[in-house]
């Protein structure tokens, strides 16, 4: 899994390629946590590359959305694909992570 | 004699014979027990089988690229890759990237460099011994899971009662449990997150608990203290575990349940139809301050409430798919065993990397009961 990040005016986004599972989930966790010890908390991650995600992966999403909380900021979710966008209905993490269609749309009201 | 723990092992993937003998040979020397492949499929195969501590990985396979096959090594394996290239000019680049290789080396190589930087990597990082003690421990985690299951068959009286498990090789977080009450059964299904000793213990804790809460008459009351309880011990661990737990009426085929994160669980009705049961909430840890609504179902003779774990799940595309998939083993299997097995066997052993769990739930057609 390769992640990249880019600070945008009201959001930094990050994108997380390939198979988010017991691996990569850790790294996730530490991409993100740099990124907002780097001065961002408002963070999408763009899962627009991520064609699968189990529940260690998941699990470092929530990690990173408490992270982004504590800091006084939010973590939001885009461009979800099937698999990952079943894995967080079936676990009912849909209601607490909030997905967006783009990463421009997640903090557009906002 | 070598005991296990001092053997290395190796594989080596390289389609040119001479440089494959070369690298067999130079590895024998070095202590490994080495097998090898001359393409890609086949030596993840055979990594698979052999898990060995060192791979080396030649990048231009006659079927897929080297790359290619080093991320579907690491999918599952955590032995040393070493690539081998006969691209000089791409070195720099492939040492840039996280392609999930330990080590680059060019093609043509000296032994004596081969050798020097294998050393480097066992040096660098945990030893064959250290290795094998994961291994270990991994062995003692299948044994805690083994224990949480079951030990006796379970009998209501009107019912059809069965549950199978198979273990994932680096053991996942599932087990189901169940026991006899004055009024059916009581039956719990949970997965805790992540893999090896800390799902195992988890699922420990969490069989515990929700057995210490099983004598509470109301279901909303019981699961709320003992979701509690389970909270505050994964807060520690930063993990969560899904969680699915019914109480069966056996006179009425009342059944009320509480699903926290689960969502894999069906009502399969003798007519035909099936429900799937929608979570009522995150899973247990995942998100402080949940609470989670208690549901209902009513068994009518015929009728399967069937649990199945999301090992099964990720073999197929969509949950439609699945769902279909489970109610056409279920109804096309006279016993709750047969359906368990069935279930199961939707998911190959040779594909699945999660644990596979399924419990099945019969209530008996009238005219058997009667």
């Amino acid at each position: 899994m390769e992640f990249s990040y880019e600070v945008k005016d009201s959001y930094a986004e990050v994108k997380a390629d390939g198979r988010l599972n017991m691996v990569s989930a850790p790294k996730l966790r530490e991409f993100v946590t740099d990124v907002i010890a780097g001065g961002s908390n408002r963070i999408v991650v763009n899962l627009e590359n991520t064609a699968f995600m189990d529940s260690s992966g998941l699990g470092a999403l929530i990690g990173c959305l408490k992270a982004a909380r504590q800091a006084g900021g939010d973590l939001r979710i885009a461009a979800v694909q099937p698999q990952v966008k079943m894995v967080l209905q079936l676990t009912s993490m849909d209601k607490v992570l909030t997905a967006y269609a783009s990463a421009a749309e997640a903090f557009s009201n906002d | 004699m070598v005991s296990p723990s001092e053997l290395r092992r190796a594989v080596v993937i390289e389609d040119d014979p001479d440089i494959r003998g070369l690298l067999v040979r130079v590895l024998t020397k070095q202590g490994f027990e080495v097998t090898y492949a001359a393409a890609g499929l086949v030596g993840v195969e055979e990594v698979r089988r052999s898990q060995p501590d060192l791979v080396t990985l030649d990048l231009n396979l006659p079927d897929l690229d080297g790359l290619e096959v080093c991320k579907l090594l690491r999918e599952f394996s955590d032995a040393f890759i070493v690539m081998l290239t006969a691209r000089a000019d791409e070195l720099d680049k492939l040492t840039g990237l996280d392609n999930g290789a330990d080590e680059y080396i060019s093609k043509p190589f000296s032994p004596r460099e081969l050798q020097s930087r294998i050393n480097a990597l066992f040096r660098r990082r945990p030893s064959a011994a250290a290795d094998s003690a994961a291994r270990s421990e991994l062995e003692r985690a299948t044994e805690v899971q083994q224990s949480l299951l079951p030990k006796e068959d379970i009998r209501v009286e009107g019912y059809d009662v069965a549950g199978v498990f198979r273990p994932s090789r680096s053991v996942g977080g599932d087990f189901y449990d169940w026991y006899q009450t004055p009024e059916g059964l009581h039956l719990t299904f949970a997965d805790a997150m992540g893999k090896g000793m800390g799902a195992a213990l988890i699922a420990a804790t969490v069989r515990a608990v929700m057995r210490s809460t099983g004598h509470r008459p109301d279901l909303d009351g019981a699961f709320a203290s003992a979701s509690k309880a389970i909270a505050t011990d994964l807060d520690s661990s930063n993990s969560f575990v899904t969680l699915f737990h019914a109480r069966l009426d056996a006179a009425s085929g009342n059944v009320s349940y509480v699903d926290a994160g689960h969502g894999l669980a069906l009502h399969v009705q003798s007519g035909g139809t099936a429900y799937r049961l929608p979570s009522g909430g995150p899973p247990v840890g995942a998100w402080a301050g949940t609470q989670w609504p208690q549901s209902g179902l009513e068994l009518a003779p015929g009728d399967s409430l069937v649990v199945v774990s999301d090992g099964v799940l990720d073999v197929f595309d969509s949950v439609e798919d699945f769902t279909a998939a489970v109610q056409q083993a279920t109804q096309g299997n006279g016993s709750a065993q047969a359906a368990s097995s069935a279930i199961m066997a939707l998911a190959p052993a040779e594909t699945a990397e999660d644990d596979v769990t399924v419990v099945v739930v019969r209530r008996l057609p009238q005219e058997v009961a009667a």
